[in-house]
């Protein structure tokens, strides 16, 4: 390990076809924290999650994830990735669907934590097709932790559900800090990036700034997040 | 019913083609694809089938009538001694000989002759023309040299099957192994096509999982299903249809196995190509129709146009109909080489199809 960084971004650039979804960006996440990936939608924040993790190849730039220069198989076991959509197997039950992810993590033991941790449990002979979309994310979440991974990639985990559960999403991913999980959290709602220790803001394939919130606020000028990341914006592009 | 409401359903469904080149390439490329290849089958100079003359006739009426079938355009001759003639149905050069026994110009002369015709039986629709050739040939003989009646009656002898087989027992053996060939492909490459569009292959792709575990483990999966599946077909076939079967049940069940493993994998290497479980199922035609004419279940593939011989021979499906028409009509063992050649043409396609899944799967997602 030459450093504390879960995940280290080096003037990294990927493009498909034409389209250049990210042109030099280099971030950096710290071990235990909670990092906000904001911006809008098709501003590069999937690709970027999908870089981290070997999913993708940088055609410029390095990515190195938990010491390990990406792509990297060996190191996708201490990876947990939750997609955009809940990516899961609508014929299996909740509990099938986890101990499925659970299995080729080699992390078996796990399955009662995860489901308990999603307040899942009560319900894990539910099958999944039958469950409300609010059910599968927390599902999918439970599907993402199960091997206890130490860098945990959520895309987007609170599109499409209310705000109570999205509250107890955040408490999710604080305990999980608190016990020394990275986490990277993708969002385009401005309210969430409160909620993270560190934000990277991404617009057009290029990180625009990155810090603390309050330091983005002082960047901006601006005490409201939202205008902040306008201005911010706003000054790149002129 | 408003006309109004009609149209645009009508016109989403055409916007909706416009932009899925694919499928509209399949729609209209298929059924020429298809059509053209069904019209060289029938239309195209086919082949015409081997025949062994052996003569043996003292009199003059075997040659003359030996000399009419080479004239032959139904059959192809050759001479071959009579003692060789059932090696020659066996290596497959021949599809029939006929013998002109010693005293066949007598048997003219007494007005019944009765010449031997061996057939190889294991094909139907190769012996027809056999039958065909040997009586205009003996019409022509009779009437020139004869110069009288001279009534016909072959003693016909299978190597294979024979009078007892009806069409189901000739094309059964083939469409036990189609069936669970065609379905299995047809399972599998839905059901892959599922774990891309839901986004699980994603999940799978970020996980320790290796692309060769993936394709394993879906072969496997699968192979669990279509056994069960190859068993029941095979218990129907023979004890409700009652399918004649002269070889080994497990060698059949064997065959059959290989033949899923391959599907199987042959679905998990074309869903890489689809992109919804529509562009899918458009490869059932082109995938599946051109085999199934190709592969000598309906025509055999010695009759067909040379060119498409040379498909015929290069398609797997070809090597696993004839196999399994060498174990259930021939009664092949291991020992045969031409069921170990199957055998090993019908493993080796699986094989391949795993390493091209497998490769496959790391280009589109890594």
């Amino acid at each position: 390990m030459t450093d504390a960084y879960a995940v280290n971004l080096e003037d990294v650039s990927k493009a498909f076809g034409a389209v250049k979804a990210l042109n030099g960006v280099t971030l950096r996440v710290r071990q235990g924290e909670i990092y906000g990936l904001l911006g809008p939608n098709g501003s590069g924040k999937t690709t970027l999650i999908r870089l981290i993790c070997g999913l993708l190849e940088a055609h410029a730039g390095t990515v190195t994830v938990l010491g390990q220069k990406m792509p990297n198989v060996g190191v996708l076991r201490h990876i947990g990735y939750m997609t955009q959509a809940a990516a899961l197997y609508p014929a299996l039950s909740v509990e099938e669907n986890v101990r499925f992810f659970a299995a080729i993590n080699g992390a078996e033991a796990g399955v009662k934590d995860a489901l308990e941790l999603v307040q899942l449990w009560d319900r894990r002979g539910s099958v999944v097709s039958t469950l409300s979309g609010g059910l599968r994310q927390r599902c999918s979440l439970a599907c993402a932790l199960v091997h206890r991974p130490e860098l945990l990639l959520l895309d987007e985990p609170t599109v499409g559900i209310d705000p109570q559960l999205r509250v107890q999403f955040w408490e999710f991913f604080r305990r999980m800090a608190a016990d020394g999980t990275t986490l990277i959290v993708s969002s385009h709602v401005m309210d969430e990036a409160d909620r993270c220790q560190r934000l990277g803001l991404v617009q057009y394939g290029r990180l625009l700034a990155e810090g603390t919130p309050a330091e983005i606020r002082s960047q901006g000028g601006s005490q409201n997040l939202e205008e902040a990341f306008l201005a911010l914006a706003g000054r790149r592009e002129s | 019913m408003s006309g109004h409401r009609v149209r645009a359903i009508t016109r989403r469904l055409l916007q909706g083609f416009r932009r899925d080149r694919r499928t509209l390439a399949l729609l209209f490329v298929a059924p020429i694809v298809i059509l053209a290849l069904l019209g060289y089958l029938m239309r195209g100079s086919s082949t015409v089938p081997s025949v062994g003359i052996a003569n043996e006739d003292s009199g003059p009426v075997g040659a003359s009538v030996a000399g009419q079938l080479r004239s032959s355009d139904l059959i192809e001759t050759t001479d071959i001694m009579a003692s060789d003639g059932e090696a020659r149905l066996k290596d497959g050069s021949l599809v029939a000989y006929i013998v002109f026994p010693s005293d066949f110009s007598q048997q003219a002369a007494a007005g019944n002759v009765s010449p031997e015709v061996h057939l190889e039986g294991s094909q139907p629709g190769e012996d027809s023309p056999v039958i065909q050739a040997l009586q205009k040939a003996l019409t022509t003989v009779a009437s020139q040299v004869a110069g009288r009646n001279v009534s016909f009656q072959p003693r016909v002898e299978y190597l294979y099957g024979g009078p007892d087989y009806d069409t189901l027992d000739y094309f059964g053996a083939a469409f036990v192994g189609l069936i669970v060939f065609f379905l299995v492909f047809v399972i599998t490459i839905v059901s892959f096509l599922n774990e891309r569009s839901q986004g699980t292959l994603e999940r799978l792709m970020a996980s320790p999982l290796r692309r060769g575990e993936i394709v394993l483990g879906y072969m496997l999966g699968f192979t669990v299903l279509a056994l069960i599946q190859a068993a029941e077909v095979l218990v129907f076939a023979l004890a409700v249809l009652q399918i004649q079967n002269q070889g080994n049940v497990l060698l059949i069940f064997g065959m059959e196995a290989l033949m899923a493993i391959a599907a199987v994998n042959l679905g998990i290497f074309l869903s890489m190509f689809a992109r919804s479980e529509f562009q899918a199922v458009q490869f059932i035609p082109l995938v599946i129709v051109p085999q199934f004419l190709l592969s000598g279940i309906l025509f055999p593939v010695s009759s067909e146009p040379q060119a498409l011989q040379y498909i015929s021979n290069v398609l797997p499906l070809t090597y696993a109909v004839n196999g399994m028409r060498d174990i259930m009509v021939k009664g092949a063992d291991l020992t045969w080489p031409s069921l170990q050649l199957d055998l090993a043409v019908v493993a080796a396609f699986g094989i391949v199809l795993i390493a091209a899944g497998t490769a496959t799967l790391r280009r589109r997602l890594a």
